[in-house]
């Protein structure tokens, strides 16, 4: 697949203030990718960058391989659904959606025919005539991707644009907005700061903090292998337990020797040791495991949540057995779901 | 209980609106159908006939300089909104500056500096007259009431959203473009009170007209000044009054009901 954007160390500050400093991304055709990130750490800055509202003060922004980091934001092909969605609230659905199509003077019917296909897509039909301003947040979200997509942009920009529902509507959107993606057959630039809606939506999920790109991979990559601290606490939760390499395929950590599956690390190297919380068993405590005392336990619904103490850590396990507060208990991991990270220099 | 306490809230300017507004309206139209004796007659209303050129001159005065001042009002009001904020309260100060300096006084300046400039040009041997001019008149309306202009406009500017815009940019629009469906339609409401707010006094003006035009330019509103004070026949002063604020409540209401659309079209 090729590129159809890349970033080529950009930078951009504001009022002195570093925002993106070397920044280099790459982004395949017809790709989900999602940014993610906590806030502040320049999702919407890089998105603003695409589409062109932000000049770097140095670096490249190409498009299909041309170079297009001068060209203003009325003549990229790329278009935006905005945090907010930003509707025009002096014209209806009809009219905000029939936007772009009128700024390119196309004629009125052929308009018409494009709006009632978008309505479809969005499955908003019926809602012509109505005043944005009088729009529920998941029907205006609607109009705002209606409203972009209607140019045929090869790359659509979307910044968190589920922020403002609640939960219910946002699962539907997400299902939703993946089904477009794949209906039109272009590519999705998405910015979230929820994990989870990163993990179900993308293919390929950029993870960046404070303006640096902690790590590029598929959802089950991020997931299984995050590549430092970082990556593995925001996503998703984890277990991050200081430990020793001994060797290839053996880990050292609370004083207990686990296989693993990991290796090259070299002998006797400390190392960061990364268990999820539901790769975690409880079984009943028997000499050389790793033991502890559960101290709390909370019903989460499908499992429970319980924090066990062991000799230098407190664990955070998801189980469906219950374990009484005060119970001594031992904790089993097989080896494929033991991740090693190299310390961060 | 809480709809009570409202329209008892109320009150106080329900009683003010009608000491006055209502009263001296009544009044006013009772002096227009009377003559001096105070019986009833239409004669007041039928001679406004002669100061019909008066009148459509007013018009034609106020039209113009509400158009500069749009004109004008809007591109002060777009430069004042990109500004920072320090620039946006410099220059604001510097709009409502002269508006503190008293009206009659700055209108005789404006004559004097106008005299000058005149002096000059004769000396330099240019033929042509600015000062005791209609162009004097317009000039005068169209500095005092500038500032009624542009402080709504610029509110509206103020208020647009920023992001509405950049979706508009987004879509393809250029500047021009983003102006005309985007920053245009949503200033409407800012332009209409502009409009209102310089046209309703620059129509019934009679100092201006006064000082700069050299009493030769006479405006309606001189006329009714000179039917109270001078020539004293208040009735025909009360008639004259009582048909400008039909024509002026004619014009409101035709601008009320045109559409945002149509108002565009005729900017
Ligand atoms: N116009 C601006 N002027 C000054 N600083 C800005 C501007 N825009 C963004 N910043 C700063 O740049 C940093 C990154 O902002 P950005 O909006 O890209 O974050 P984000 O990742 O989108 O966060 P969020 O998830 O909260 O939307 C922040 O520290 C912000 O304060
Ligand atoms: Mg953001």
């Amino acid at each position: 697949m090729e590129n159809i954007i890349e970033l080529k160390d950009i930078h951009v500050s504001f009022e002195g203030e570093v925002i993106l400093d070397h920044f280099n991304l790459n982004i395949k055709d017809k790709e989900f990718v999602t940014f993610l990130g906590p806030s502040g750490c320049g999702k919407t800055t890089t998105l603003r960058t695409i589409a062109g509202f932000i000049q770097p003060s140095q670096g490249k922004v190409l498009f299909e391989g041309k170079d297009i980091t001068a060209l203003p934001p009325h003549k990229r092909q790329v278009n935006t659904v905005f945090q907010r969605y930003a509707l025009f609230p002096h014209y209806n659905v009809y009219d905000n959606i029939a936007f772009g199509l009128r700024i390119s003077k196309t004629d009125e019917k052929e308009i018409a025919e494009r709006v009632s296909e978008m309505l479809k897509l969005v499955n908003l039909k019926g809602f012509e005539k109505r005043n944005v301003t009088s729009l529920s947040g998941g029907q205006q979200q609607r109009v705002a991707i209606a409203r972009a997509l209607i140019n045929n942009p090869k790359v659509l920009l979307l910044d968190e644009p589920l922020g403002a529902l609640d939960l219910k509507l946002r699962k539907g959107m997400q299902t939703e907005l993946k089904r477009i993606q794949r209906q039109m057959g272009i590519t999705f630039i998405y910015v979230t700061h929820d994990q989870e809606e990163a993990l179900t939506m993308s293919d390929t999920v950029v993870v960046m903090k404070d303006g640096l790109i902690q790590q590029i991979g598929t959802p089950e990559d991020i997931y299984n292998e995050p590549r430092n601290p970082f990556v593995a606490d925001f996503i998703g939760e984890s277990n991050i337990i200081e430990g020793l390499m001994l060797r290839d395929l053996l880990v050292k950590f609370e004083g207990v020797e686990f296989p693993c599956v990991d290796k090259g690390f070299g002998e006797n190297k400390p190392v960061d040791v990364v268990v999820r919380p539901e790769d975690i068993e409880i079984t009943e405590p028997k000499e050389g495991m790793l033991c502890g005392t559960v101290e709390s336990v909370t019903f989460k619904g499908v499992h429970y949540e319980m924090m066990v103490r062991s000799e230098n850590y407190l664990w955070k396990i998801h189980s469906i057995t219950y374990k009484e507060i005060g119970t001594r208990v031992a904790m089993e991991i097989i080896p494929e779901y033991i991740h090693i990270m190299a310390k961060e220099v | 209980m809480g709809k009570l306490k409202n329209k008892l809230v109320a009150v106080p300017y329900y009683i003010w609106a009608v000491v006055f507004i209502v009263v001296p309206l009544l009044m006013i139209a009772y002096s227009a159908f009377t003559n001096e004796d105070g019986a009833f007659t239409f004669q007041n209303i039928l001679q406004i006939g002669i100061y019909g050129n008066v009148l459509l001159r007013s018009l034609l005065y106020a039209l113009i300089a509400t158009v500069c001042c749009l004109l004008l009002g809007y591109l002060l009001a777009y430069c004042m909104a990109q500004q920072s904020e320090r620039g946006k309260n410099i220059l604001m100060i510097l709009l409502m500056l002269p508006m503190w300096i008293n009206f009659v006084l700055r209108t005789q300046a404006m004559q004097d500096i106008l005299d000058l400039i005149q002096s000059w040009m004769e000396a330099a041997g240019i033929s042509l007259r600015i000062s005791n001019t209609g162009f004097a008149i317009v000039l005068g309306l169209i500095y005092n009431y500038l500032p009624f202009m542009v402080l709504p406009i610029f509110t509206s500017l103020e208020k647009l959203d920023k992001r509405v815009i950049e979706a508009a940019e987004d879509l393809g629009a250029n500047r021009m473009q983003v102006f005309r469906k985007v920053i245009l339609p949503l200033t409407m409401p800012g332009i209409g009170s502009g409009v209102i707010m310089v046209f309703v006094p620059t129509i019934s003006t009679f100092v201006i007209s006064e000082k700069l035009g050299g009493a030769k330019y006479n405006l309606i509103g001189n006329v009714i000044q000179e039917q109270f004070l001078t020539v004293y026949n208040p009735n025909v002063g009360a008639a004259i009054s009582l048909v400008m604020l039909l024509i002026m409540l004619f014009i409101l209401i035709i601008f009320s009901f045109l559409d945002d659309e149509t108002k565009e079209g005729l900017l």
